[in-house]
């Protein structure tokens, strides 16, 4: 088999770069994460000023504005492809496995990045402080993982629908909803000073583990339908 | 051109909703040979030419595509199919060598900038290569279209009114393609109403 030949890593590195490429080039996903994330924590650090909050609430927050900028920036990974008609010649030229791998780590690569940015800003503007960064930066991982992963999954099917944009957010949140508490958790056991348990880490790695295979093994139907 | 392709059109038909497109198309055509799909617009020459690549799927009847090692799966299609054709978008945000690249990479051919640039100048891009593709115009696309297909050199070629938008010399360079790639041994499958498009048919299909 031809397609087999070519190892599917190269195939995955291809999209991710074409991605960061045309990224880099137009910035619209970025400029949008930037933009919601800068507003969002602006709006939150001013009106709470300097209030003191629960570690529960601080994590909430946290993960509301990084939910809420992947709603933002990251469903258009595959809608921009229907919306110019790439899909097209994807379809055409391209091995599927290598698309959806290709995308979900361009989608983690642009969230890791982005909570990097959120995360000084988090701290300045609410006045946070993270007794443990070691114990926080695995919850963040894996929470992005999580989050970008379901993004581009549901992107990929929610390509061809009508009012695909509404309907991203819709639906991408009762499938996130397990990570997204289980991250809520986890953050605010590292701001409360315990850390999270092996068993909320291995949770959250099991969820992202189960969504990344479902993606590979279930892509092809999703892109063929 | 190593690699050689049979299609089988067996009784195929396409429905969208409950509007029949076609149905009941059968033909075969193998290496070397030329295959003639013509009809008045809206007759279904692009949807029985996307059925062939398998980016639809026909409502009635198979398609079974060999090669020289047995029957080709769905899956397998993408290393053996070459395509122009109007559904065929490019990405603005890149230039023609880097679009040309991605396709090739992603299809079955790992070429360098030097092979790349060479099929430019031969379809007359050389010049604009490195240009973004938002400023190209449509005979340009049009251009870099043909220019994808002769890089990976496929077993089979589907051509959708391949010299739409192309000016004289752009008309000579499909002609001399079709040529070439019928004498390599390419199944080629080509949509039309121009005359001299479909000269090289040995086989016709006629929607109504």
């Amino acid at each position: 088999m031809l397609v087999n030949k070519l190892p599917l890593f190269n195939t995955v590195w291809i999209v991710f770069v074409k991605e960061v490429l045309c990224e880099y080039r137009t910035g619209y996903a970025l400029a949008t994460l930037v933009m919601f994330a800068l507003v969002t924590l602006s709006s939150i650090g001013m009106s709470i000023a300097g209030i003191p909050l629960s570690s529960e609430l601080t994590s909430v927050l946290l993960w509301v504005i990084i939910f809420f900028c992947a709603m933002a920036g990251l469903g258009r990974t595959f809608i921009e492809e229907e919306e110019t008609g790439t899909v097209f010649t994807l379809r055409l030229y391209f091995h599927y496995q290598g698309i959806i791998l290709g995308k979900m780590l361009y989608n983690i690569t642009l969230l890791v990045g982005i909570t990097c940015l959120i995360l000084p800003l988090f701290t300045i503007f609410l006045q946070v402080e993270f007794p443990s960064w070691g114990a926080l930066l695995p919850v963040l991982l894996l929470g992005d993982i999580g989050i970008g992963v379901v993004s581009t999954l549901m992107a990929a099917i929610l390509k061809s629908a009508m009012g695909k944009h509404s309907l991203f957010t819709i639906l991408t949140f009762p499938i996130v909803l397990p990570q997204f508490l289980s991250a809520i958790n986890a953050t605010s056991a590292v701001l409360s000073g315990r850390g999270p348990t092996i068993s909320e880490i291995l949770a959250m790695l099991g969820y992202d583990s189960i969504m990344i295979l479902a993606g590979y093994m279930f892509f092809e139907f999703i892109w063929h339908e | 051109m190593t690699l050689h392709v049979t299609v089988e059109l067996v009784n195929v038909g396409k429905n969208y909703n409950c509007k029949t497109v076609f149905q009941g198309v059968n033909a075969l055509i193998g290496p070397g040979r030329c295959l003639g799909i013509t009809g008045p617009n809206g007759s279904g020459k692009t949807t029985l030419l996307n059925l062939i690549a398998g980016i639809e799927q026909p409502s009635e009847g198979y398609i079974c595509m060999r090669g020289t090692q047995g029957e080709i799966k769905h899956r397998e299609i993408v290393g053996y199919v070459g395509m122009v054709s109007p559904q065929i978008r490019f990405y603005d945000a890149m230039t023609g060598v880097e679009n040309i690249m991605f396709f090739s990479y992603c299809s079955r051919r790992n070429c360098n900038v030097k092979q790349v640039q060479e099929v430019c100048r031969k379809v007359g891009l050389g010049g604009c290569s490195h240009q973004l593709v938002s400023t190209y115009s449509t005979g340009m696309k049009q251009r870099l279209k043909l220019a994808i297909v002769l890089l990976l050199q496929p077993a089979l070629w589907l051509l959708d009114e391949p010299s739409s938008n192309l000016d004289a010399s752009g008309k000579e360079l499909v002609e001399e393609s079709m040529t070439r790639a019928l004498q390599d041994g390419a199944t080629v499958i080509v949509a039309t109403n121009e005359g001299w498009e479909s000269r090289h048919a040995s086989e016709q299909i006629t929607l109504i």
